[in-house]
């Protein structure tokens, strides 16, 4: 339904018995993925053949839904050196549906569309993100956790379907045009919301949001960030760090790619492929002639926190949807939550803890020659 | 490019691993319009190491005297040449420990038997001669061969791999070795280009295609063994494996050790 130009969700509950029976249909759909475990504390989005391998629970997958439409590693196009000309491999690619997808994860997407479809339009991107159908499932956060500071806890589009663990079921809230068409399909699974199902939400929600480990204000950490570049911390982490990559493998924003000619043995023909890069790697700020703008490991270590908080002007959002991904999969155990908080000053004082009383009147605001007419 | 490319296969102390993978690719067949092998006994019985050839590929450590000529005049003769393998790259497995008496460890392994050359320590090729570009690995990957070839052929120049084995870890959509079980998987310090081959097994990488180029941090992976109790000559045992000749390996590595105690 439009009201005033804007589509008026729909909400609708899938009974707990019904779960599997939905889940089977969705096949009809296109290939089905969605989390599994994948090794005792691991889980990833995978193929999905039996629904009931599926993981309802799960904290966080270590690789991104981005997968799905920015390949980790992707053919681009065939070249011919004597012909001189192109081919673009762009495959034809079938319907998929990505179930269980969390509210962080689903900005995720949105991020990437800023850049891909929008800032930087990507064909290969885009053609996946047309016949990709998002369910997203809610969750409760563990410790790594902190989409709440970064709003990104609670999706209001950017899916067909998401689904809200009810104590018997779920509440479905309906978020596209294809979402509908797979309730109205099926709509024989589905049962109408009841007051009791919206109190159930409303506890869940509640309780959801006291479980963060953090309620704070991070309000000006793009700000303190580019005042603290001279921050012991930089040095103390950095020293760490493993420039393994990990935290940008793993991250849903990520999106720089590199990419390599591989020629043929006929000393002609050859494919261009791009992978997933990280700004932790030498080659990231890699020029001609053999500059490197961010010739350290401390530089590269710097270059992420200011890309995923400062480096945003254009669309005045993070590019950190809190995921906790890059804490969680880091082989040499440095959080980014804390370090950011360091910088934040939310772990020790590095300021005197109150602003003298005068202070504010010595400023160049309250000079005698400053201010407006009367 | 109207003239065949001449090419030419070395071989020093190894195990022929690496010409075997190279020998062994189906698309070799499509080189042979390209390319002329002046030298490669593995594969052409009209070999003869003398011949001017324009890419040199070494396989094996220089590890007797004669194999010191041998490198020298394959230099002079080659217009490119190419390490092939953690042998020729790295000095290999046998240059594992290379810090005890040479005779010791020639005792241990011979005894008293009697050979026609003069044996030494096992060494990197770039000890005695000018590399050009270097295919890593135990033995390289069939890709590297193709992609450095492809690439001379089309007249450009192949790029170095200058990042970690857990970047193609985490691209192949595998679990962290190194994380979730707490075992010294060598992937963070060590070249990429196998695909994460061992890690995607469940085996924990034992870094066989060497420490990546200038940023193999040592010092944080150690820190990160010391923390699950790995001594400082466990961790050095394992990461020597193939980065014996490693110039920062120890120096990094004890540091961890010196700090806090």
């Amino acid at each position: 339904m439009y009201i005033n130009g804007v589509i008026e969700l729909r909400y609708v509950k899938l009974p707990k018995e019904n779960t599997y029976e939905f889940l089977e249909r969705l096949k009809e759909w296109g290939v089905l993925y969605a989390p599994v475990k994948i090794s005792e504390k691991f889980y990833d989005f995978r193929e999905i053949d039996d629904v009931r391998k599926i993981e309802f629970k799960y904290n966080r997958t270590i690789m991104p839904p981005k997968k799905f439409f920015f390949l980790p590693k992707e053919k681009i196009f065939e070249f011919s050196i004597s012909k001189a000309e192109y081919n673009e491999a762009i495959e034809n690619v079938e319907p998929f549906i990505v179930f269980g997808v969390h509210a962080c994860d689903i900005f995720g997407l949105k991020i990437m569309d800023t850049i891909y479809l929008d800032e930087l339009p990507d064909k290969y991107y885009k053609v996946r993100r047309e016949k990709g159908i998002i369910i997203g499932i809610s969750c409760v956060p563990d410790e790594h956790c902190f989409c709440n500071l970064r709003e990104t806890d609670f999706a209001d589009n950017g899916f067909d379907l998401f689904l809200h663990e009810l104590p018997d079921g779920w509440l479905v809230r309906v978020g596209t045009p294809t979402g509908h068409r797979i309730v109205d399909k099926n709509i024989k699974l589905f049962e109408e919301v009841t007051t009791q199902d919206v109190c159930e939400f409303r506890e869940f929600e509640n309780k959801k949001n006291q479980m963060f480990k953090y309620h704070e204000d991070w309000g000006n950490l793009r700000y303190l960030l580019e005042m603290e570049m001279e921050h012991p911390m930089w040095d103390e982490q950095s020293e760490l760090c493993l420039a393994c990559g990990n935290c940008n493998l793993t991250c849903p924003t990520c999106r720089c790619y590199e990419v390599q000619d591989i020629p043929n043995l006929d000393g002609d023909t050859g494919a261009r492929i791009r992978r997933w890069d990280s700004c932790q790697l030498r080659s990231h700020g890699l020029v001609a002639g053999n500059h490197n703008f961010r010739p350290t490991k401390k530089s590269r270590f710097m270059n992420r926190y200011l890309c995923k908080n400062s480096y945003n002007e254009k669309l005045g959002i993070s590019y950190c949807v809190g995921c906790g991904r890059c804490t969680y999969f880091c082989p040499a155990e440095i959080s980014f939550v804390e370090n950011l908080r360091t910088i934040l000053g939310l772990k020790d004082d590095s300021c005197p803890p109150e602003v003298a009383e005068e202070m504010p009147k010595r400023g160049f605001a309250y000079s005698s020659s400053m201010g407006g007419e009367e | 490019m109207s003239e065949k490319v001449r090419v030419g296969f070395y071989a020093l102390t190894s195990c022929y691993g690496c010409q075997l993978q190279m020998a062994m690719m189906d698309e070799i067949l499509h080189l042979l319009d390209k390319a002329e092998i002046e030298c490669w006994f593995m594969v052409e019985r009209n070999s003869d190491e003398d011949r001017e050839v324009d890419i040199a590929f070494i396989e094996g450590s220089v590890s007797t005297q004669e194999e010191i000529e041998l490198v020298k005049k394959i230099r002079e003769k080659a217009r490119i040449v190419i390490a092939v393998g953690s042998c020729a790259v790295h000095g290999g497995v046998q240059s594992w420990d290379k810090d005890k008496e040479f005779n010791e460890l020639w005792k241990t392994v011979y005894g008293d038997a009697h050979v026609k050359f003069e044996p030494k320590m096992a060494e990197p090729v770039e000890k005695y001669i000018k590399v050009d570009y270097k295919l890593y690995g135990c033995p390289p990957e069939k890709k590297d061969f193709l992609y450095a070839l492809g690439t001379l052929l089309i007249g450009s120049w192949p790029e170095d791999i200058d990042y970690p084995v857990c970047v193609e870890c985490r691209l192949r959509g595998n679990p962290c070795i190194l994380i979730e079980k707490g075992e010294p998987c060598l992937g963070p310090i060590t070249t990429a280009g196998c695909d994460a081959r061992c890690p995607s097994y469940g085996i924990a990488c034992i870094g066989c295609r060497g420490a990546v180029r200038d940023v193999a941090w040592f010092d944080s992976l150690a820190l990160e063994f010391k923390k699950k109790g790995l001594t400082k000559e466990e961790i050095l045992e394992r990461m020597k494996i193939f980065n014996a000749y490693n110039p920062k390996l120890e120096e990094m590595v004890s540091k961890i050790f010196e700090e806090g105690e």
